[in-house]
């Protein structure tokens, strides 16, 4: 296809390609989110020339390739994305460590600006503009921008209440999900929440991980941070910890302070308006039960 | 080592956000790697961090210590000092 838009967390995102090359081939994952949305938040050009740094362009940022086997985080490669300024233009370099032909891309974004550039170094004719790890990049800039939450968080719905439960790897997220998957919950998602502040409070909504997710989301009433423990301990949190705590959590490219500073307003909020929890559990149905019994 | 007539200065290299009668801080930082650390001030660690303002000598913030809490001098000098040193990352001293 030569255009498309998805809507994750009710972002829409428009892909075009002007050019006879590439074709657009989103990923399994964007297959229900796919969309037809009229008035999209950005619009992404996409090419396939070969693309090119500014030469004043300064790197502000950059994140080696680190793989997560067991909880345990393994350093496979100094390069892998990068983040640079000239001017008000950003860039988001990056190389496809799953790819087998995308080689690299380049992504030219602006904080303030709708209409952003990607160059794709692929000698397909079929290109996926949302491979890993742009969608992660391009959801975490776009969420930032308007001040909103990426968090590494698990999210579940039961009987009109939403719980979340964040922590880094191996704190048990997935398990967590798991267990209230059993229980009858519907599960928003095991790993990466988008949360936005809307009229009737702060909402959690899924992002694309897994081929052939459903788009879905919750109203958020608590929020645990969670990690494993002999038993069942919830502690409740207040402001500057609990702020700490939870911003410590969301994704974030903190190189610039007018992003830092729109995270922290939104943490704050959050904080402010839902209650934050500590949590230590058992991984069996006792957690769920203490949860609903304090609720 | 920091002395008595040295003046402080807040780092740009830090973000705030004032919760309560507390701060929260994140680094600015130019790497993934380094993006772990998020601090917290406690209501005395707040009070030094909103008199530092690029104008006071270590003695003034000492003596600031010591009227708002109404402690000895000695005390004020090892909290200002250990302030100072798990701060230093966001301090300029000059």
């Amino acid at each position: 296809m030569k255009e498309f838009s998805v809507s994750i967390a009710n972002y829409s995102v428009r892909f075009v390609c002007e050019s006879e090359k590439p074709v657009l081939n989103p990923g399994k994952r964007f297959s229900r989110f796919l969309s037809s949305s009229a008035a999209p938040d950005i619009i992404i050009k996409v090419s396939s020339e070969k693309y090119q740094l500014p030469e004043n362009s300064i790197k502000v940022f950059d994140a080696p390739f680190v793989e997560e086997r067991k909880g345990l985080r393994i350093k496979k490669s100094d390069d892998f994305w990068s983040i640079h300024k000239n001017g008000q233009d950003l860039y988001v370099k990056t190389s496809f460590p799953y790819s087998t032909h995308n080689a690299g891309a380049l992504l030219k974004f602006s904080l303030t600006d709708r209409n952003w550039h990607l160059w794709i170094d692929s000698p397909q004719e079929e290109t996926d503009p949302l491979e890993y790890p742009l969608d992660g990049l391009i959801l975490y800039y776009i969420s930032a921008i308007r001040g909103d939450i990426l968090i590494h968080a698990s999210g579940v719905s039961l009987a009109g209440k939403g719980f979340l439960f964040s922590g880094m790897s191996g704190t048990g997220k997935t398990t967590m999900a798991g267990l209230w998957k059993k229980a009858g919950a519907k599960i928003i998602h095991d790993d990466r929440l988008i949360l936005r502040k809307t009229v009737t409070g702060f909402r959690m909504f899924n992002t694309p991980v897994y081929d052939y997710e459903e788009p879905v989301e919750a109203q958020v009433d608590k929020i645990f941070l969670i990690s494993h423990g002999p038993s069942n301990i919830i502690h409740r949190l207040y402001g500057a910890q609990a702020v700490s705590r939870l911003i410590s959590n969301c994704i974030q490219h903190s190189w610039n302070r007018d992003l830092i500073e729109r995270l922290m307003d939104s943490v704050s909020e959050i904080c402010r308006t839902v209650p934050v929890y500590t949590l230590a559990f058992c991984p069996d149905i006792s957690v769920i039960e203490e949860i609903l019994k304090n609720d | 080592m920091t002395g008595p007539d040295d003046i402080l200065s807040r780092s740009e290299s830090v973000v705030t956000k004032k919760t309560g009668n507390e701060y929260v801080l994140v680094p600015v930082v130019d790497n993934i790697a380094d993006m772990d650390s998020v601090y917290t001030l406690n209501e005395t660690g707040t009070f030094i961090w909103e008199k530092i303002d690029g104008e006071k000598t270590v003695r003034e913030l000492i003596k600031a210590v010591v009227e708002e809490y109404n402690t000895d001098t000695e005390t004020a000098t090892a909290d200002l000092m250990e302030f100072i040193d798990e701060m230093k990352l966001f301090l300029i001293i000059k």
